[in-house]
């Protein structure tokens, strides 16, 4: 073997026994395989949902639009060559004797789909024969359901044929994410479930020559109505790739911290590696090896530990795709397929681009270390050309970093937080261990030189304070609401917090439902529901009067739901003028946000366009709403006369007790065609979802705790010298090895328990944000973080700071300082 | 002179022996060996290197505990103190001063000398610290930190460090063995000057012939054993 690769395996070999190069071979695997997991995952991800959005999409081009799209709609376009088929998606509750589930249900004619395929079990080509219907294994699973099954679906039974395994077209928002259930178009108007006015999602699909789709996208573009959208593929994510594209962000988000800290750890072995190096490079330098040959001899080095721990790290990252998947399986619309070969390798790619990026100026350096170090101990310089290449190769990590991570903005977003956070906490650490320190040092020998000790340790105890803090904050951030966000959320809620929704109740169905929650004694309230879009303020078109943000207010980019009401809602009060006596038919009321983010005010006119009919009224009142009522809420309220004649569905919601679930099923049988919404089973889904993603992110985090405890060890390791020397020293001034000991517990103790304390306390400040944003809540205490994290942080430093500073015997003391 | 008076001694060695396993086998660095210094001595000792001179003088010094024989330091055998007398006999009774300065770096001049005295828990130490840095000619250079100062300063900071405590006995380890000839001239000088004021018994180790003539016992540590010559 030659003479260089040689001399790098046994320096290796020889190294594998120190501190700093397990340190750094672990950082580099656990890198390794975080990378490898997250680029395999996101490449199949990328694959079977994202790239390949023809087949996702179910087209080349989707027309879609909240109102059905008639022939009529077709007319004009540019359809030669092209074929075209019609989707309609709307949400249902199907059941078998007493079970129901919510489901999001198509309803087909074929050809179907246009591009992509439907798989099923049996498989089988085409749609739904009339009659049939093919279900997800979710659905199969939730009501207990085989083969040649009845499911009850409005007045229409349906037989179930197939099982569905993947499809495309999901439609967009949560509803790509519900359990769905495909049906032929024709059962449709037998089943009675869906009527004029009900909330459907209509679909045209088109599929053809690029061409005539452009053409076609070109024609059908300027025509939208305010209620349709367009669909392109080049122009359009559909959104469960969207949503799921998101949670992989987020998840490599999460990953660029533990990346960060293995880098950080292997950069802080390296330094010490390096520095260890001096006096051995001189002498090889001296024996006349050249410069470059010695930058081989290290790079040798580097990469045998890299083939090392990237051997490891794809096989481990291999093993944690397996897990997520697992986990996220459930969520995915279908079967992904497998990753690309070499993105197994990306990883190993990237683990390999840290350890030359982070090595190579070192090892530079190494390499001009003057001779003269063998006799005076001279050091390499530290020039221009130093700096130069440390800045360049740091410049390029980061490029690296951000590259992998494909979302630069909130990757720099995150870099700077967590730099800035990590500086704040490593000062307030820092601060508040010298204020803990102070009263010990008035009583305490201990005391006194626990504040040397703090003097002397205050570099590292800013970086170990800020690793430790940050990392705790976040993963107690990410563990609690994994859990408890959704639970707190949906506690704050009164018992009798209505859980269901009723919709798509037609003017002659209204008297039946009153009287069925009449007999059954349950409160409930319908309010009429006109489709309408707000267009002009004060008798002239609104959006010029507009700044450009409220021009984009989400009240003005749709069609809103308007109702109109002779008393005022109980729920709603007011908190600006009254509301209107019968007869008063020029009135409306506004809610108070919408109110205030358009600057709107008492005695504005607003005019909407209802179904191509102008209504008009005057702002009358302001009325305060609570959204996550889960009753029925508008943003505008007519009175009874403007509207009231306007073509209208109803809508209300209720509350079912446990024992009262088969009311459920008895309004149902009596009104088929209404659409319920059980909300319970919308946010147990969403509760999944979210419980999910909480888990991986978890466990990517508790990757990071790992990198981060590496961190904390090689920071300790880089001052052992220091301490040790420390230690002889004042041992020979007169301290017992025992004092010796009992300050480096007391240092980590403190450290620790300052750690924990500030840990707890980020945790809360961010916790009582995610309360009060997102889920407008009060911000409460957990204790539980205050008991357990400063007892964590203090075992950490306890534990890592015995394994690495063993204590020194006094006879060992003189011999150190002879030897310094 | 005080090695004249018939005073106890204070360090007395009795028949010690240390010896060291080795992969190349068992080494005898001493036997038999035996020495007594009295209150106020000055006492070289001299050898080649390796000869076991600084393994003596961590023996002497209590640091480390002879295979056979006893130490005794004011008539008490060392061997007989458990590790808190025996840092208590450091702490007031000893002090150290080594080849390279050993000084921490993260403390300026004041608070090194201070060291020793907060952990004697003295309430005076800061003014005795700033009194004997300037009986070692540093009363300018209170806050100067160790990387501020010259090999020489820097000696003479651990000069006062040593001289704070009011040891009975002071072990001087190489001391000028980083320091030019001037300096090196300069600073025993002081060190004299300040062990015959205070009346400390000083014990050197160096290769330094002319350093050691300045003592009044010269040891000669050869093949394990001690030859004396007196000036």
């Amino acid at each position: 073997m030659n003479l260089l690769p040689r001399l790098a395996g046994r320096q290796l070999l020889t190294q594998l026994r120190t501190t700093e190069w397990r340190a750094l071979l672990l950082a580099s695997w656990v890198a390794i395989a975080l990378t490898t997991l997250l680029s395999v995952l996101g490449d199949r991800l990328e694959q079977g949902l994202l790239r390949d959005s023809a087949a996702l999409l179910g087209a080349d081009l989707v027309l879609s639009s909240s109102r059905p799209l008639t022939a009529e709609r077709l007319q004009g376009l540019p359809l030669a060559s092209i074929q075209h088929t019609s989707v309609i998606q709307f949400p249902s509750m199907v059941g078998q004797g007493d079970d129901l589930m919510l489901v999001s249900v198509r309803a087909l004619q074929a050809p179907y789909p246009l591009r992509g395929e439907l798989v099923t079990e049996p498989p089988g080509n085409g749609v739904p024969a009339p009659g049939e219907v093919w279900v997800e294994p979710r659905v199969m699973t939730q009501l207990q359901l085989q083969s040649g099954a009845q499911l009850d679906f409005g007045y229409q039974p349906l037989k179930v044929t197939r099982e569905l395994l993947a499809s495309p077209d999901r439609g967009s928002g949560f509803r790509s994410f519900s359990p769905h259930i495909l049906i032929n178009a024709a059962d449709l108007e037998a089943s009675g479930v869906l009527a004029p006015g009900s909330r459907a999602n209509y679909r045209l699909l088109f599929a053809g020559p690029p061409d005539a789709i452009l053409a076609l996208d070109n024609a059908l573009r300027p025509t939208l109505d305010s209620h349709e959208r367009l669909h392109a593929l080049s122009t359009d994510q559909p959104l469960t790739g969207n949503v799921l594209g998101n949670a992989l962000n987020y998840l490599k988000l999460s990953a660029l911290i533990a990346l960060l800290l293995s880098a950080m750890t292997i950069a802080l072995s390296l330094r010490r590696f390096t520095l260890s190096q001096h006096t051995r490079s001189a002498l090889l330098l001296n024996l006349g090896l050249k410069p470059g040959q010695l930058i081989r001899v290290y790079l040798y080095q580097l990469l045998f530990a890299w083939a090392l721990t990237a051997a490891l790290g794809v096989l481990t990252g291999y093993l944690l795709e397996l897990a997520v998947y697992q986990w996220l399986a459930e969520l995915l619309p279908q079967a992904l397929p497998s990753a690309r070969g070499l993105l197994w390798f990306s990883g190993a790619g990237l683990g390999l681009a840290l350890l030359v990026l982070l090595g190579l100026p070192p090892i530079l350096q190494l390499a001009r270390i003057p001779v003269a170090h063998l006799l005076r101990g001279d050091t390499p310089p530290r020039d221009r050309t130093a700096l130069l290449l440390q800045g360049i190769s740091l410049l390029l990590l980061a490029a690296t970093l951000l590259a992998f991570l494909e979302a630069p903005l909130a990757a720099l977003g995150l870099l700077l937080f967590l730099l800035l956070g990590g500086a704040l906490f490593g000062w307030l650490a820092q601060t508040g261990l010298s204020l803990l320190a102070q009263p010990l040092a008035r009583r305490l020998l201990l005391g006194r030189l626990l504040l040397m000790r703090l003097r002397q340790q205050r570099q590292w105890h800013r970086l170990q304070a800020a690793v430790v803090v940050m990392l705790l904050t976040l993963l107690s951030v990410t563990w609690v609401s994994r859990a408890d966000l959704m639970q707190q959320w949906q506690a704050q809620f009164p018992a009798d917090t209505p859980n269901y929704f009723l919709i798509n109740i037609q003017p002659w169905q209204k008297a039946g439902v009153d009287s069925f929650f009449a007999e059954r004694q349950l409160n409930t309230e319908l309010y009429p529901m006109i489709r309408g879009r707000l267009t002009r303020l004060n008798d002239a078109p609104i959006k010029p009067q507009l700044t450009t943000a409220q021009q984009n207010h989400n009240t003005l980019r749709r069609e809103l739901n308007l109702s109109w009401r002779a008393e005022q809602p109980a729920h709603n009060p007011l908190v600006a003028g009254d509301w209107w006596q019968s007869g008063d038919t020029g009135a409306i009321s506004i809610e108070q946000d919408m109110a205030d983010e358009l600057g709107l005010k008492l005695g504005d006119r607003l005019g909407f366009d209802v179904g191509g009919t102008q209504v008009e009224g005057e702002i009358r009142n302001i009325r305060s709403v609570v959204w996550t009522s889960f009753r029925p809420n508008f943003y505008i309220i007519f009175n009874p006369e403007a509207l009231q004649n306007a073509p209208s569905t109803w809508i209300t919601s209720f509350h079912l007790a446990p024992e009262e679930r088969a009311t459920s099923r008895e309004l149902l049988e009596q009104f088929p065609s209404l659409t319920l919404i059980d909300i319970d089973q919308l946010l147990t889904q969403l509760a999944g979802w979210l419980q999910h993603l909480g888990d991986s992110s978890a466990l990517i985090l508790s990757l990071s705790l790992i990198c981060g405890l590496l961190l904390l060890s090689v920071t300790l390791l880089q001052a052992l010298e220091q301490r040790r020397f420390e230690s002889a020293l004042l041992q020979t001034l007169g301290v017992t090895a025992r004092q010796a000991q009992q300050l480096d517990l007391l240092e980590f103790l403190l450290l620790g328990f300052v750690c924990g304390l500030l840990a707890s306390a980020g945790a809360e400040g961010i916790l009582a944000m995610l309360h009060q944003w997102l889920l407008q809540m009060e911000p409460r205490l957990h204790l539980q973080l205050w008991g357990s994290l400063p007892l964590l942080a203090a075992l950490m430093f306890v534990l890592i700071g015995s394994l690495i500073r063993r204590p020194l015997p006094l006879s060992q003391c003189y011999r150190l300082l002879r030897s310094g | 002179m005080s090695y004249l008076n018939r005073e106890k001694p204070i360090i007395e060695a009795q028949d010690v022996a240390k010896s060291f396993r080795t992969q190349a086998g068992h080494v005898d660095l001493f036997r038999h060996l035996n020495l007594s210094i009295l209150p106020g001595e000055s006492l070289a000792i001299i050898g080649r290197s390796g000869a076991g001179k600084s393994t003596l003088l961590s023996l002497l010094a209590g640091l480390d505990s002879p295979g056979q024989g006893r130490i005794l330091f004011a008539g008490q055998p060392l061997d007989e103190l458990d590790d808190n007398a025996r840092a208590a006999l450091r702490l007031e009774q000893i002090s150290f001063i080594f080849q390279s300065f050993h000084l921490l770096p993260e403390l300026n001049a004041l608070d090194n000398v201070r060291l020793p005295l907060e952990i004697q828990g003295r309430s005076d130490a800061d003014d005795q610290a700033r009194h004997w840095l300037e009986q070692v000619g540093l009363g300018a250079r209170f806050d100067h930190y160790p990387a501020q100062l010259s090999g020489g300063e820097q000696q003479r900071v651990a000069i006062a460090r040593a001289f704070a405590t009011q040891p009975k006995v002071l072990f001087a380890d190489e001391p000028t063995g980083n320091l030019d000839d001037d300096t090196g001239h300069h600073i025993i000088d002081q060190l004299f000057h300040l062990n015959a004021s205070a009346g400390t018994t000083l014990i050197l180790i160096t290769h330094d012939i002319d350093l050691a003539n300045r003592c009044q016992r010269r040891l000669h540590l050869h093949n394990g054993q001690l030859e004396e010559s007196r000036s």
